[in-house]
């Protein structure tokens, strides 16, 4: 298959890894003399250092539904309500430095109300485990990173200060606060894997493992969807609140990803919206109110994707701003393993 | 890499394996087409078959042109169904093919109007940025092929033993089978080609895509589950659910398996299935061209009552003359 097309393709594959490299040495410059606009110092990777990247943030997405479907975290023995829903006891142990038990409140299980958002709860944890079990499978034993520290008690009350939800927040106390958890993981997952797609190698090793992927990508919209849908079924005209939280999530998951960007100016993050004040669109160049169940671009209607540095910025609530030194704070309080942390 | 090596290796035998499961399966679904009970997956022991022979060699235009052909398809469906008309002049190219069926959908709610709306724009400014991204490329965007949404929907709908005639503008939950249909095409569509990519760039854009049509899908399945836990609530079937199932087997039947179904969870700890995606690894499944044509052809082969895949269908169902472009005739 050395065609000319695919020599070309290698070409362009290269020019667009130095480029990005050649943007984080840029990057590192400026942090250091004034304004710390990101931490990328990563100068080579490899697939596995991108899957590694993705493991992290599976950690935390299933740790969260693990512990609001079964009350239990990844590595636990399986009880009643894991076993039920046929969900795994995965290994946490790797490369890098292990976190002590994830941080939450006691008796975290939600006592879920509505028979949908329960089943959507246990159907979310189940494929999150997997994606951790696939990604530790693919990186080998030696290869995979251990589980970071995770934190999913004070993590919120910081991000619920940083949005101006409040002093605090607890995802573990309802159906709809659950939703609101999602809500915050799940386009940032989105994103995550769609910016990272473009940087993974084009040798035949490298495809399968974007096959692979662009197929979690698609889980992650899925979940996405399903959050989004939910959310405005419940509250779709605003009035209990939920909508607005969203909006609140969004500015500040895109203000995050701002600070770790010299190039963004516009929002890439766009949340729910009421049927009080619904998102206008252009049918055949007549206007007409629309829900906005979709993340996207406006113009495009293209998923937005995230580079690491953003990625990790978000989810360590503003610690990637400062280059060359590892971000922590918020969801991951002692940082995140592998290369790029 | 070898681990991974191994674990591509098991993937694609798992896939080889559903195929010979569909295979079994369209014979039990053509002979139970006027049966309109629940499908039950085919049990089969039937070995693996024959691997699927590789898609030829195509250029990134093909591939946006492949997926402008589907784009058409789904922006005619939602736009009728928000507003009566479909794509404007501008959009469809100078020798555009004509459009059969579709009509404004009944809503019961502002909710409902704003749903179908929001679909109707993304996929509206989907073909709008193929047009523009192909151009960009270099290349010609094709013209908007002939599309049947009337007919299509009966004969899917037969095939799928729902029922004889079905038309998904009707009302709302019509409307949501007959988008059901499309969604998850879109995501394992798209998925597929991913790999068959060269541009970065253009990658990123199916990629964006691909997030886009599985948010939709998502909807889709989570308005179908939610009317029927609803339902079941109340002491009433919801029977959309099984129609959605129906088209899922039938869609598994023609595109090579790749299908998850939905389910109606009965207590706040029973799964639901709203991901459709491998239940060992939860990764979303990924169907070739061939796969996708035989779906929106609605046909396996040009032999009648053929079991299996099958080279040199090139038409039919929603695309009656075929689609435009280089992407167009199943080589398998």
């Amino acid at each position: 298959m050395a065609t000319i097309e695919t020599k070309a393709l290698d070409s362009i594959i290269a020019s667009r890894r130095a480029m990005l490299i050649g943007g984080g040495a840029v990057l590192a410059a400026l942090a250091t003399t004034s304004s710390a606009k990101a931490a990328s110092t990563v100068t080579a990777y490899t697939d596995a250092d991108i899957l590694n990247f993705a493991l992290n943030l599976e950690y935390l997405e299933a740790n969260y539904y693990y512990l609001a479907a079964f009350g239990i975290t990844i590595d636990a023995p399986p009880n009643k309500a894991s076993t039920a829903a046929g969900a795994s006891q995965l290994l946490i142990t790797g490369t890098g430095t292990q976190g002590g038990p994830v941080l939450v409140k006691a008796n975290p299980q939600i006592p879920f109300k509505s028979v949908a958002v329960g089943s959507y709860a246990v159907e979310t944890a189940v494929e999150e485990g997997k994606h951790v079990a696939f990604l530790r499978d693919a990186l080998g034993v030696s290869g995979a990173i251990a589980q970071p520290q995770i934190d999913l008690l004070g993590a919120w009350n910081t991000l619920a200060m940083a949005a101006g939800i409040g002093a605090t927040f607890d995802p573990f106390a309802s159906d709809a606060t659950f939703l609101i958890g999602a809500y915050v993981f799940e386009d940032v997952g989105v994103t995550a894997y769609h910016g990272a797609a473009p940087l993974i190698s084009t040798t035949p090793a490298g495809k399968k493992i974007l096959g692979a992927a662009v197929g979690i990508h698609a889980v992650e919209a899925y979940h996405a969807g399903l959050v989004r849908t939910t959310l405005n079924f419940l509250d779709p005209d605003g009035a209990l609140g939920l909508i607005g939280l969203t909006q609140k999530i969004s500015a500040l998951r895109t203000t995050l990803a701002q600070a770790a960007s010299t190039t963004l100016v516009t929002s890439d993050d766009i949340p729910l919206t009421p049927t009080t004040a619904p998102t206008m669109v252009m049918l055949n160049g007549a206007s007409a109110s629309a829900t906005s169940i979709v993340d996207a671009d406006p113009v495009t209607v293209l998923g937005f994707a995230r580079t690491t540095t953003q990625v990790l910025n978000i989810v360590t609530g503003g610690g990637a701003t400062t280059a060359g030194v590892k971000a922590t704070g918020v969801f991951f309080p002692a940082g995140l393993n592998g290369l790029f942390s | 890499m070898d681990k991974l090596t191994q674990l591509y290796q098991k993937s694609v035998s798992r896939r080889n394996f559903l195929a010979g499961a569909s295979a079994v399966g369209a014979a039990s679904v053509l002979a139970g087409c006027s049966n309109n009970g629940p499908y039950l997956p085919p049990t089969t022991t039937t070995p693996p078959v024959v691997p699927p022979t590789p898609p030829p060699a195509v250029s990134d235009a093909d591939i946006l042109n492949f997926a402008l052909n589907l784009e058409y398809l789904e922006a005619e469906f939602y736009l009728r169904a928000a507003t009566g008309f479909g794509l404007a002049a501008g959009d469809v190219g100078t020798g555009a093919g004509a459009v059969t069926g579709g009509a404004k959908v009944p809503t019961t709610s502002v909710l409902q109007q704003n749903i179908i709306n929001e679909i109707a724009y993304d996929e509206q400014q989907h073909v709008k940025f193929l047009r523009s991204a192909i151009t960009a490329a270099g290349a010609t965007p094709v013209d908007r092929p002939v599309i049947d949404l009337m007919t299509s929907f009966n004969t899917l709908a037969a095939a799928a033993g729902i029922a004889p005639a079905f038309n998904p503008f009707a009302d709302f939950n019509s409307f949501l089978v007959g988008s059901f249909i499309f969604e998850d095409v879109g995501v394992t569509a798209y998925t597929g080609a991913a790999t068959l990519i060269s541009s970065s760039a253009i990658l990123s854009a199916a990629a964006g895509i691909q997030a886009v049509e599985a948010y939709h899908a998502a909807y889709v399945r989570t308005a179908l589950t939610g009317s029927a836990i609803q339902a079941a609530a109340a002491g009433t079937v919801y029977p959309y659910l099984g129609y959605a199932n129906q088209v899922s087997a039938l869609r598994a039947t023609l595109g090579g398996g790749n299908e998850v179904p939905l389910t109606l969870p009965t207590t706040v700890s029973t799964p639901s299935s709203i991901v459709a995606a491998d239940s060992k690894n939860a990764i979303a499944f990924a169907r070739t061209t061939d796969q996708v044509l035989h779906i929106v052809y609605g046909s396996l082969s040009n032999t009648a009552g053929a079991t299996s895949p099958a080279a040199g269908v090139k038409s039919g169902v929603f695309f009656p003359n075929g689609l435009n472009g280089n992407i167009t005739v199943t080589q398998s």
